[in-house]
């Protein structure tokens, strides 16, 4: 009895084995979206910087999108656009490969390279993989392997954008002899992070330097320079906002557009860091807002994050470059020495030098792509915030945004005026210069 | 079998009453009745994340408060009701809480003190309270002993009953009118993020501020601000001693704070006023500042101090824990804020006689008892010496890296955020510190000997404050813990009469019966060991006040000298021992506190103007750390260089000092007995090179000095023509450069010699490093005089140079008559090249891997042959190597992105561990937070663990072995290592100055040194106060001799002589030169 059915059970094994599943794999937009959203997790979670979280979404994006291009008439690859990128290798047999399937892999691939904590991809993408598996195993082997295949080639430019090497160079050196240079801020007075990211190879613009921003008004405590009144201007606008109280428009916006990876907050003995998403992460967010709200398919939503990421890293590379150029002092820094000792900022001061500011630079440059593919007066709801304990916002184009998310480092005392409005300009042009460049589509 | 039931039975109930050490039993509740617990409840209101002091515990306080000669302890509960146990002798207690009114009105109590607040004689009690936070009321309590085992509560009319942030406090007579005043100390809550100036400290605060209150007939007043006692909103006060540090008669006040708060340090002014000056004796201090007791520990009749910090000692909670500032926060919490240096572990200072204090907790092996919170000295063994109880532990780890970087945002950001309230499960993810106390033993000489499970049993009980006492009274020192959760501890000590002891209660005068403030003296046998009264010790406690002295086998004790808090004494002579005396003044004489400095001047004298001397150097801001993140010491700051000779070639010696990066190096000519700066356009113009070593000396024949400068600085890099060495002729007024062989390297010393016999000066200079190459051997070079031009001898095996050379001396040391050539440097062996007809081959075969600084021959045993001096890193630091297990350092481009990494590795429990946290590993291989995702999983790992065999093994290994400085014994052309004693091993040694000082027609060596580039984690290595060596033997310390090197990194010193007067001139890195006249 026992052997009999121990004999039924192997013959239902065997003949299950035989019986190759040969449905249809089907890769959503949706699909992808989640992929973007797991990267977005693990950055969270591993404590990323905003220039690196940027790099972390643009490589992944490249990838999936380069698959695509190789089997969509639509779409144009970007070997010879990018600096230094090559031709994907073509698939050595297309039939059995799906290649949203194999764009998805290399996505989630190129992600795990870039983020530290690695299991928490690969959980994601084992359980992916098993459902795919077992829907058709040919097609999704062959996919996969040519997913993995173009990822290897991707990492490989990838390599040599000079990210290890600015990894070993020097930190930024403090020296509070000169009082317009950046010091480290309360209250955990890190240390300047990527004072090298301007050396980081970048992927449409000349060199970081080519949308450098004319230069802040010169440093002056004296009451009636320029700069002393952008100042007390930061300082000014953020008393009459707190004196509002937290329910003040102002005050919302500067903390719906915060987007701070790693916030200190003391409580109690402990010190513990609140994690947001970065800027860039923030308008990768309205990029999924967008492509799903105008049912965007899988390779439109791709060339829109790819396009969007693009602006978004090369935006990193030219602000950084002028922030470790003037290496600017913070509001807090100067407010606290000459107006009020006790002032804090809405938002707590990022930790690198002020000029020009990241936020705006980055909002303007991925405003400008994002209008380049979806249109001017695009009016979305913006619900990017709300797993951070946020509300939503709307909004009647990208670049309304990107004014709203530039100012809002004013009112979070983080900023002065210049570093906004040439900001939010430097990134435009930059923005405005990517897409005109990058010809990715055959429209 | 029933007698073995029975034997078991018996032993069953033995074990279970008397459990413990050798040294100490802890007899269980059920035994003694001491059944207080400090029960602490937390709730949706009240945690850790809602009072940063949550887990600081009860105070306990130990007295005879009915006189019958047994003392009595009082527990102060949190959240409990106060405990008062009246002891009924053998161990037995009595709970009298209830009907001696002392249970409590306070939300939260804290410390607690027993004193005759009203000098009746009785011992009152004094409860320190938290309120007006968190919903805490109430105030502190002053429970007035009505001698009936009853008390009254009169806070209120003594002006005692403060209703803010308190701690702890102290009963002391400071105006010494007699009566007891006190000293409440309170605590910081956060209430801003920034550090904020150093000066909130003067804005007087009412919740958070320390207060002195002056005893006016039974009222107490408050005076800190006409003191000068600061009450600032971030005084983070935890520890509290008093003791009279100064030696002059007037108590004196250490405040430990907690935090970047730094501590206090009040010195009485005796006019009813004190002068805090921290910053003036202390070098630095601890960070975290917790409990903090004072006893001489070194026998040397001054007050040594101990504040206590929170390094752990186990690798995963170092690892795992947050620890010291980046070097850059610190930098600037000191140089913009205005903060002194602290850093995150114990410091124990021994008190020294120009009132600086030498810190030596690494080197007497006492730096890390984790989160501890009392320090009680005490001659537990009775041997003469002094030991150490720390209590500790923690509930929870709030300063875990994991909880603070990916649990706690997680799991709790939106509720405490949003809803304030507390998610236990989030406090379950903090791990918990429940470490075992510690007990060390005391030893000749400032060296401590952990006994913690030996002496007595190890724990994972959470302790507190802690008070001593004599509870059996068989004459030791009992202990006694207040423990969170758990009952109090009685440590009961099994010495007894087994090792001799003497105990003295004191009896003074009608307002201070118990004699606070007495100071005992007790010289045996050219011994002298001192104790203060003061009970409040330790942290949120104060222990029975009596005086107890150990002395081993001795029978009898030469004398006692008792100082009263009136500045009188009187001496007890041939006191027998095992005895209690009760002491109360009796043919009293004035004591002298300020006898006449002995028989004239010091050695040195400083010159006030400094003959003109008026040198300044400042090193440049460049961090090598900022470069070469994980190097374990920086090479930029070894200057500057300096060099004695006549550079005006009119007969009289003038000096050369000098330079950092673009700033040159500056000429002092000797005219009329001052030194006047004399500048040369040439050397001016070539200010861009860091200068670290010249000589004087005619280079070229002409009778005409010339000038040769080594270059290092460890900032230019590559070919960098600032790396270049530099030669400078004397023409008839000016100096003109020459050109030189190229080599391009951190140059650290040049040491001219004639070595082959052919007339004219060559030249050895020393390689150091290669820039951003640490560990990378630097090549050395010999460089042969031809008719003033210099060539690059070729006469050494090509590997012999090669090392991290830090100094050289010509010596013929086999005596063949030839001049031989020693190097030393750091991570290799001192190194012996015999000169052979004009070729140099190692000889020795020493294994004395070192961090050697400086070499100097002197006949130190005086048997008529060279031995060699020889400056190492010294054994007060977090570097630990020994033969058997160096310390070593990986050189290799671990993660192959074409820049090299060091990894220093050192010994722990017969394994090696990293020296660096993943913090600083992943700032210089960020490959490494792929592998390590978080601190738990890199926390607690070995060397092995960590990297890959095929990655270890491609590295290159330096090793250190010995890090005493010490000499070379000559013993016949053999020679020996001897290790100087332990006041020379405090830091470094970076400069010798071999003359006769003190005229006595024997040579003395004069050392000093000192060394600040490292990192925060290691400190400040910043004790060492100079010395003078007469012999093997005799050691007198520089701050008897008139010296200030305490807190200044020495470079050189030199001798000369200006008008006729011999001097000494000090050149520091960072800091002004100094000259001093030589009185002899």
């Amino acid at each position: 009895m026992k052997e009999r059915f121990g004999l039924l059970l192997f013959l239902i094994l065997v003949v299950s084995s035989c019986q190759k599943k040969e449905e249809p794999i089907t890769i959503t937009s949706e699909d992808y979206h989640n992929s973007v959203d797991k990267v977005t997790e693990v950055m969270i979670h591993d404590i990323f910087s905003p220039p690196v979280a940027s790099r972390i979404y643009v490589y992944p994006n490249i990838a999936a999108f380069e698959i695509l291009a190789q089997n969509n008439t639509k779409y144009k690859s970007l070997a010879g656009q990018v600096r230094g990128l090559e031709q994907i290798p073509a698939p050595s047999q297309t039939e059995s490969i799906n290649f949203e399937l194999a764009a998805l892999v290399a996505h989630i691939d190129m992600s795990k390279r870039l983020i530290f904590s690695e299991e928490r991809i690969e959980s994601y993408r084992d359980s992916l993989y098993t459902s795919w598996a077992d829907k058709n195993e040919a097609v999704f082997n062959a996919s996969k392997n040519y997913g993995l295949q173009v990822a290897d080639h991707i990492a490989a430019w990838m390599d040599l954008d000079n990210y290890k090497q600015t990894r070993t160079m020097p930190k930024f050196t403090v020296n509070s002899d000169d009082p317009s240079r950046w010091q480290p801020t309360p209250p955990s007075y890190m240390s300047g992070i990527e004072p090298h990211w301007n050396k980081i190879r970048p992927f449409v613009i000349d060199s970081a330097g080519q949308f450098k921003p004319t230069p802040p008004p010169p440093f002056s405590m004296e009451e009636d320079s320029d700069f002393y009144k952008e100042v007390k201007e930061v300082y000014d606008i953020s008393q009459e906002i707190t004196a509002k109280g937290d329910e003040s428009e102002e005050v919302a916006i500067a903390q719906f557009w915060d987007c701070n990876p790693y916030v200190s907050v003391t409580r109690g003995h402990l010190m513990f860091a609140t994690k947001k998403i970065t800027p860039g992460a923030h308008w990768i967010g309205i990029a999924k807002i967008a492509s799903l709200k105008t049912n965007s398919d899988f390779a439109k939503t791709v060339y829109a994050y790819t396009q969007t990421s693009i602006a978004i890293a090369d935006a990193f590379i030219s602000c950084w470059d002028e922030k470790y150029r003037s290496n600017l002092i913070r509001p807090e820094t100067l407010i606290n020495e000459h107006i009020d000792d006790s002032w804090e900022p809405v938002l707590q001061t990022p930790p690198f030098p002020e000029y020009t500011s990241g936020h705006s630079v980055v909002s303007g440059a991925a405003a400008t792509a994002l209008t380049d593919i979806f249109g001017d007066n695009f009016a979305f709801d913006d619900d990017t915030e709300i797993p951070y304990g946020l509300p939503v916002r709307s909004f009647d184009s990208f670049k309304e945004a990107a004014d709203e998310a530039a100012i809002s480092r004013m009112y979070g005392g983080i900023h002065y005026r210049a570093a906004v409005e040439i900001g939010v300009k430097q990134g435009r042009d930059l923005g405005s210069f990517v897409v005109a460049n990058l010809d990715l589509t055959n429209d | 079998m029933n007698r073995l039931l029975l034997v078991l039975i018996c032993s069953t109930l033995v074990l279970g009453c008397k459990k413990g050490g050798d040294l100490f039993e802890t007899p269980d509740s059920n035994s003694t009745g001491i059944d207080f617990t400090n029960r602490i409840e937390q709730s949706n209101d009240l945690s850790i994340l809602d009072y940063l002091y949550f887990y600081n515990g009860g105070g306990v306080s130990v007295g005879d408060i009915n006189n019958d000669g047994l003392p009595d302890i009082f527990f102060s509960g949190n959240q409990v009701k106060n405990k008062l146990y009246l002891n009924k002798g053998n161990l037995k207690f009595e709970d009298i809480s209830e009907v001696a009114g002392v249970e409590g009105n306070s939300s939260w109590n804290t410390g607690t003190v027993m004193a005759d607040v009203n000098g009746d004689g009785l011992l009152d009690i004094y409860v320190c309270a938290v309120v007006g936070i968190n919903g805490f009321n109430g105030y502190n309590e002053l429970y007035i002993n009505n001698g009936d085992n009853t008390f009254s509560e009169q806070a209120a009319r003594y002006g005692l009953d403060f209703d803010s942030y308190s701690s702890n406090a102290a009963f002391f007579d400071y105006d010494l009118d007699g009566d007891l005043d006190l000293y409440l100390l309170n605590h910081a809550v956060h209430t801003q993020n920034s550090f904020g100036r150093y000066d909130l400290r003067h804005e007087r605060n009412f919740e958070t501020g320390d207060k002195l209150l002056r005893n006016d007939g039974g009222k107490f007043v408050d005076v800190s601000e006409t003191a000068g006692i600061y009450g600032g909103v971030n005084g983070y006060g935890l520890g509290l001693a008093i003791s009279d540090f100064n030696l002059d008669g007037f108590p004196d006040i250490y405040v430990g704070n907690d935090f970047h708060e730094d501590d206090y340090y009040y010195l009485n002014n005796g006019d009813g006023t004190f002068t805090e000056s921290l910053k003036q004796y202390f070098g630095h201090t601890s960070r975290f500042s917790m409990g903090s007791d004072v006893a001489d520990i070194n026998g040397d009749g001054r007050p040594d101090l101990i504040s206590l910090d929170m390094l752990p000692e186990d690798e995963v909670a170092l690892k795992s824990s947050e620890g010291d500032d980046n070097i850059q926060t610190q930098k600037l919490r000191i140089q913009q804020y205005g903060y002194h240096y602290q850093f995150t572990r114990n410091m124990l200072f021994l008190n020294q006689p120009d009132g600086n204090y030498m810190e030596t907790a690494l080197m007497s092996g006492i730096s890390a008892t984790d989160w501890s919170w009392s320090a009680l000295f005490g001659d537990y063994d009775q041997d003469g010496k002094q030991d150490l109880f720390i209590s500790n532990g923690i509930p929870k780890r709030p300063n875990d890296l994991d909880f603070i970087n990916f649990v706690s945002s997680e799991q709790i950001k939106n509720k405490i955020d949003n809803t304030k309230l507390v998610d236990q499960e989030a406090l379950d993810l903090m791990p918990s510190g429940n470490v075992a106390n510690y007990i060390f033993q005391g030893s000749e000489g400032v060296t401590f000997s952990d006994m913690s499970g030996k002496w007595i049993t190890k724990d994972t009980i959470i302790s507190g404050a802690t008070a001593m006492g004599d509870l059996d009274g068989d004459g030791d020192l009992d202990l006694v813990t207040n423990n969170l959760n758990s009952p109090a501890t009685l440590y009961i000590n099994k010495t007894g009469s087994k090792s001799n002891y003497v105990k003295l209660k004191i009896q003074f005068s009608e307002n201070n019966r118990f004699g606070i403030g007495a100071k005992v003296y007790a010289y045996n046998k050219g011994e002298i060991q001192l104790k203060e009264l003061f009970p409040s010790r330790g942290f949120q406690a104060s222990s029975e006040p009596m005086i107890h002295f150990g002395f081993g086998r001795s029978e009898q004790i030469d004398s006692i000298k008792i100082i009263w808090p009136d500045r009188t004494y009187q001496l007890l002579k041939d006191v027998d021992v095992n005895q209690t005396l009760t002491i109360s003044p009796k043919g009293t004489q004035p004591f002298n506190y300020n006898p006449a400095k002995s028989n004239g001047e010091l050695l040195f004298t400083a010159v006030p103007n400094n003959l003109g001397f008026d040198f300044n150097h400042e090193e440049d801001n460049y961090t090598d750390f900022n470069r070469e993140k994980l190097i374990p010491y920086q090479i930029s700051d070894r200057g500057p260089a300096f060099a004695l000779g006549d550079i005006n070639n009119d007969g009289t010696i003038d000096i050369l000092v000098g330079g950092s990066k673009f700033t040159p190096f500056k000429t002092y000519i000797q005219q009329d007995s001052v030194f006047i700066n004399q500048r040369f356009n040439t050397v001016e113009n070539d200010s861009i090179k860091e200068t670290v070593s010249a000589v004087i000396a005619d280079l070229n024949n002409d009778n005409k000095n010339d000038l040769f400068l080594t270059s290092g600085g460890g900032d230019f890099f590559g070919n960098s023509e600032a790396l270049l060495d530099a030669y400078y002729q004397r023409n008839d007024s000016t100096f003109s450069k020459q050109k030189l062989p190229e080599f391009f390297q951190n140059s650290s010393v040049v040491k001219p010699m004639d070595f082959d016999g052919d007339g004219d000066l060559d030249l050895f200079i020393g390689g150091h490093t290669i820039t951003s190459s640490f560990g990378a051997p630097a090549s050395s070079y010999l460089l042969e005089n031809d008719n003033g031009n210099f060539e690059i001898f070729q006469g050494f095996d090509q590997d012999v140079l090669k090392g991290m050379v830090t100094d050289a001396l010509w010596d013929d040391f086999n005596g063949d008559g030839k001049i031989d050539l020693i190097l030393v440097g750091e991570w290799m062996s001192p190194k012996f090249l015999s000169n052979k007809d004009g070729t140099f081959a190692e000889v020795n075969d020493l294994d004395l891997k070192g961090l050697w600084q400086r070499i100097a021959p002197f006949d130190i045993d005086g048997d008529g042959d060279t031995d060699y001096l020889l400056g190492n890193w010294g054994t007060n630091s977090k570097f630990k190597a020994s033969k058997q297990h160096p310390m070593k350092l990986y050189f290799s481009d671990f993660d192959e992105n074409g820049q090299t990494e060091t990894i220093t590795a050192l010994e722990k429990n017969g394994t090696y561990y990293p020296l660096e946290t993943l913090d600083g590993l992943t700032a210089q291989m960020v490959s490494l937070k792929k592998t390590f995702t978080s601190y738990t999983s890199f926390a607690g790992k070995t060397m092995d663990q960590l990297f890959s065999k095929e990655v270890m093994e491609k590295a290159q290994i330096l090793e250190v072995n010995t890090l005493a400085s010490g000499f070379l014994r000559n013993n016949k052309g053999n020679f020996e290592f001897v290790p100087f004693e332990n006041n020379l091993q405090v830091a470094p040694l970076m400069a010798f100055a071999i003359e006769d000082f003190d005229g006595d027609g024997q040579k003395e060596v004069l050392l000093g040194g000192n060394y600040f580039g490292v990192k925060p984690y290691h400190g400040r290595l910043d004790s060492f106060p100079g010395a003078l060596l007469k012999s093997e033997e005799e050691v007198i310390l520089g701050n008897q001799l008139g010296l200030d090197f305490t807190k200044k990194s020495l470079r050189h010193l030199g001798v000369l002589t200006v008008n006729g007067q011999k001097c000494l001139l000090a050149v520091f890195n960072n800091d002004r030169a100094q000259v001093y006249k030589i009185n002899n």
